[in-house]
């Protein structure tokens, strides 16, 4: 009898707290499908979350106001440059500290140390001030270049590299192939996880950057998704159903993509927390 | 064949032969309409011409001025600029803008009003010119300013004194329900405070600044006018007839009686009160009304290579039909005479004359001409904000004199050195 | 002996692959983090000034003691704080609960788990925007109205991003509701790593629910619960996106924070030195808080 009651219970709390997570979310969505007059109206009813009407014409709006394909490129080409290369030059550098004798390896383990303890916002200022002096600001390469060299990333990789069999290496390396050899082709396939969870973790941090494209692109023609719905919601005239289209142009792809890949996502996460 | 043959030869060559000039333009991305209207004059001065050829780029209000230093700082400014009028000392003395004198054909600057001119003028060089100037007033409600018996002045020279003013507010605010009778735009971003303010102070007889040397705010901002002045704006918020007006329709809706407000209220107050709209001067502190004026100014940068074709870009925004079209998307008050005398919201009987009566009679004063402008507001707006939630007001304005002060000997109080560095070799660009 | 000939130039190529396999990071922390964290520094004891036509002067401690006299400033501090203090208690206490909650194997745990962690993948700008709308002042914005509701009609519609008092824990639920998913995730994933007999040991030793969290969840979570203590510590120092998006700061300073302040004195007023200040007494705060929490934590081990 007591089992029913504190298993109803919990499904109760699940069930209200997964509402109220989920609220906000079907409001965008569903909002972004309102005529732009009902959305203010209805938001403090369930109207909200079911409609009388239904219209694509906040959709149209965007899209005709805003150009959120070259917002949309922005991002892609930004956040896909970023942890493509971002996977090469951190693996590599994991790799040469976690296996690999040379000299000035305790300095850099330092420096990546060092550095893993400085959050992004402590240097954008003086970031911002000198990649500015040198005339390297409003384009996609100063959004990038910056934060490809990652010490969470190393991190991750270094504990990884150092829990791996040396078997196969030593194998490898008896068999005469060099150092690049050995990784690419021993190292790299039995780190898939790693790579995916660096991959998954670099996206989730840097997808919806703000500040530093807020610091340094002045034009729409480098602008990324995230600067770019903050400054549409800054443009006369507001009108909320064109915001919340764009919002839900915005953040369908990568939903999508949680969704159908949710439970490599969330091993990954959890990977890197519990190795915390 | 003969004949296409010597046309050939004999035909005058072509106009240009090289390429037009990419002529970038940073513009605030404003309301819509005036978006609108600047594309159109964009795309009708490309087609006019092949010269130059512009390049117009939005950049948000927000972060406008942060935008300008960083380019400023990165070598890449755009060639024309259009920056909120108190800023062009700042931007002068910085080095970042051209004088405009030699550029612009003197019936030109002859035509704009001379608020336009003084406001874009420093140590003696004009810098900026406007399309149009602002207007600063109090907006109100015939059918509750009549309910409650008051009189309704329409001119400058019937302002109400302070005292009356206090009357209106209360004889309103005996009629209100909620007694909050007055919005004061408060949610506004900071420059407002100081533009829609600092009149008060300066009616009162104090000041933001000693305007006749530059060299200190004290004595001014913390003086006996201007406190007396604050500690009256302070009392109607204690008294409670300010409405916070979170929605922004207090007025609109016909909750408050009075608004303070600004030529760019005019379209959307129009539309919700149409005849019940009046439009005063705002209350004078002293024997004489004061108002403030100054809004987006134009001006070409020392990046620009071809100054004489971003002179032609400003002599094309400053004709008539773009400055009435442009005024008539924003309610400001157009910036040439022959543009004013054709307006239909500003020429004599029109609804809005009270604005240009205010620039042109010297009831307008403009924001301190001074490079140290952006400090200076920066402390009121702060000043402001501790008085209207009830701090003591002398401390509250001490401080900002300090603020300011402090700046200005920081700041060796602003020598004129990049103005002198800066001038352009005579005839520069075609 | 073939084995020691073949060390040697091993070695070397060891060596060599080592240096260039690291190189690309080490140019871009020393050049991208480590470079600048350093000129903050420096700048920080200048009147470096963004566009001022005149010298750049060394000035020592002006700019950091203009700032402990400057009353926004200071408030940024407290405001940091008390963000902290309260999201990170609360936000890892719902997390918490919510893993306990999935901590039985179901068919729909996964779709839970989907559903807490979707806010995760929003932009903070996007959720800033989102957010702004759920909080319309007036009785018809939804969160009033969920108030007026829960509070069975007492409660009177406000104007949340506008009012001093209510701005900052307005804020303070976007960024729980933001960031709670990645928590129970990690949380989670550590009570599913608790043997199940240790539960059914002090079970058998007669230990009821309470007791069996505190002596066997509690500590079996240690390592996950201080990671996610830390990043959220952090991250809530950080904050940023929420306050330029929906108040500005304000009202009347309620929100601002020091990467808002910082900000706003190097980008909007061009005050380098001044941001580059900010910007140290940041990292040696964030610095503070982690050695504070590890120092506690280590002391906790001890005790234990």
């Amino acid at each position: 009898m007591r089992r029913t009651l504190t298993t109803g219970l919990r499904h109760a709390a699940l069930l209200v707290s997964a509402a109220a997570f989920l609220a906000p979310v079907a409001f965008l969505v569903v909002g972004s499908f309102k005529p732009e007059g009902r959305i203010l109206a209805d938001a403090g009813s369930w109207r909200a979350f079911f409609p009388a009407h239904w219209t694509l014409d906040n959709y149209r709006d965007v899209f005709a106001r805003v150009d959120f394909v070259r917002f949309l490129l922005n991002s892609l080409l930004i956040n896909g440059a970023m942890v493509l290369s971002g996977l090469a030059v951190n693996s590599l550098a994991a790799y040469a500290l976690a296996r690999l004798r040379w000299a000035g390896r305790p300095f850099v383990l330092g420096l990546v140390l060092a550095t893993l303890v400085v959050p992004f916002e402590a240097i954008a200022v003086p970031l911002f001030y000198g990649l500015s002096a040198i005339g390297w600001r409003d384009d996609w390469s100063v959004q990038v270049v910056p934060f490809v060299a990652n010490p969470l990333s190393i991190w991750l990789f270094y504990v990884f590299f150092a829990g791996l069999p040396r078997e196969l290496e030593e194998a490898a390396r008896v068999d005469g192939a060099g150092v690049l050899r050995t990784f690419l082709t021993v190292v790299v396939p039995n780190a898939r996880a790693a790579f995916a969870t660096v991959a998954i973790v670099t996206l989730l941090f840097y997808w919806g950057m703000y500040l530093w494209p807020l610091l340094m692109t002045a034009g729409p023609h480098a602008r990324p998704l995230p600067l770019a719905i903050a400054t549409f919601y800054t443009l006369p005239p507001l009108r909320w159903g064109d915001i919340l289209a764009f919002g839900t142009l915005m953040v369908a792809p990568v939903l999508l993509l949680f969704i159908l890949f949710q439970r490599a996502f969330v091993r990954g996460v959890a990977a890197t927390g519990i190795k915390g | 064949m003969l004949l296409a043959a010597a046309l050939a030869v004999w035909a005058p060559p072509p106009a240009r032969a090289h390429a037009p000039y990419a002529l970038t333009v940073w513009f605030h991305a404003g309301q819509p309409g005036e978006r609108r209207v600047m594309r159109a004059a964009v795309d009708a001065f490309n087609a006019e011409q092949d010269a130059a050829r512009v390049r117009l780029v939005l950049i948000p209000e927000g972060s406008y001025n942060g935008q300008v230093q960083a380019a400023a700082l990165a070598g890449d400014l755009p060639d024309v600029l259009e920056f909120d009028g108190p800023y062009v000392y700042n931007y002068v003395w910085e080095g970042k803008l051209i004088p405009l004198g030699g550029l612009l054909p003197k019936r030109l600057l002859r035509d704009l009003l001379p608020s336009v001119v003084r406001q874009g003028t420093y140590a003696g060089r004009l810098y900026s010119v406007a399309m149009f100037d602002s207007g600063l007033g109090l907006w109100g409600n015939r059918r509750l300013l009549e309910r409650a018996g008051v009189r309704i002045p329409t001119d400058p020279a019937g302002a109400w004194s302070a005292a009356q003013f206090d009357r209106v507010l209360a004889a309103l605010a005996r009629h209100d329900r909620d007694r909050r009778v007055l919005d004061l735009k408060l949610d506004y971003p900071g420059e407002w405070l100081t533009y829609a303010f600092s009149p008060l102070i300066e009616s009162a007889g104090g000041d933001l600044i000693d305007r006749r040397t530059g060299r200190t705010a004290r004595g001014f901002l913390d003086g006996p006018g201007a406190v007396s002045a604050m500690r009256r704006v302070q009392s109607w918020f204690r008294r409670g007839y300010v409405d916070p007006d979170v929605r922004g329709d207090a007025f609109v809706s016909g909750r408050a009686a009075l608004a303070w407000g600004g030529h760019w209220n005019y379209p959307r107050y129009h539309r919700a009160l149409g005849r019940d709209l009046v439009l005063m001067p705002l209350p004078r502190f002293g024997p004489r009304l004061v108002t403030d004026s100054g809004s987006w100014n134009w001006g070409i940068t020392t990046a620009c290579r071809r100054p004489r074709l971003a002179a032609r870009f400003l002599e094309f925004l400053l004709r008539p039909r773009w400055i009435l079209a442009m005024t008539a998307a924003n309610g400001a008050v157009p910036a040439t005479r022959t543009a004013l005398a054709r307006s239909p919201l500003y020429r004599p009987g029109g609804p809005l004359r009270l604005f240009a009566v205010q620039l042109e009679e010297g009831y307008a004063e403009p924001r301190p001409r001074t490079p140290a402008y952006p400090v200076i507001s920066s402390a009121f707006q702060q000043a402001f904000r501790a008085i209207r939630n009830g701090a003591p007001v002398r401390a509250a304005l001490r401080r900002a004199t300090t603020v300011i002060d402090r700046n200005l000997r920081d700041n060796d109080y602003y020598p004129p050195i990049a103005v002198v560095r800066r001038v352009p070799a005579a005839g520069g660009g075609r | 002996m073939s084995g020691a000939a073949r060390r040697a130039p091993g070695a070397r190529r060891e060596a060599a692959a080592g240096l260039l396999f690291a190189l690309p990071a080490l140019l871009g922390l020393a050049l991208f983090v480590l470079g600048p964290f350093l000129f903050a520094v420096a700048v920080s004891f200048t009147d470096l000034h963004l566009g001022s036509p005149l010298p750049v002067h060394f000035v020592g401690l002006r700019a950091y003691r203009r700032l402990f006299e400057d009353p926004v400033f200071l408030r940024a501090l407290v405001n940091n704080a008390g963000f902290a203090l309260v999201v990170v208690p609360v936000q890892t206490a719902a997390a918490l609960a919510l893993a306990l909650l999935l901590d039985r194997p179901s068919r729909l745990r996964g779709l839970y788990r989907t559903l807490f962690f979707m806010p995760v993948v929003f932009p903070l700008s996007l959720v800033s925007v989102v957010w702004v709308l759920l909080y319309a002042p007036g009785p018809e914005g939804t969160v009033n109205a969920l108030m007026h509701w829960l509070s069975l009609g007492h409660w009177r519609a406000r104007d949340f991003l506008h009012d001093p008092a209510l701005a900052l824990p307005a804020l303070m639920l976007t960024s729980v509701w933001q960031g709670l998913g990645f928590q129970m995730i990690v949380l989670l994933a550590g009570l599913q790593e608790i043997p199940a007999e240790r539960y059914e040991a002090a079970r058998v030793d007669g230990a009821g629910a309470w007791a069996r969290f505190r002596h066997v969840t509690l500590p079996g979570l240690r390592n996950p619960l201080v990671f996610v203590v830390l990043i959220t510590s952090v991250l809530a120092f950080r904050l940023f996106d929420q306050v330029r998006i929906m108040t500005h700061g304000g009202p009347d300073y309620a929100t601002t924070t020091l990467i808002y302040e910082a900000v706003r004195a190097a980008f909007d007023r061009g005050n380098v030195a001044r941001g580059a200040a900010i910007s140290v007494v940041f990292f040696v705060v964030v610095l503070g808080v982690a050695l504070v929490q590890r120092r506690l934590v280590r002391e906790r081990r001890e005790l234990a």
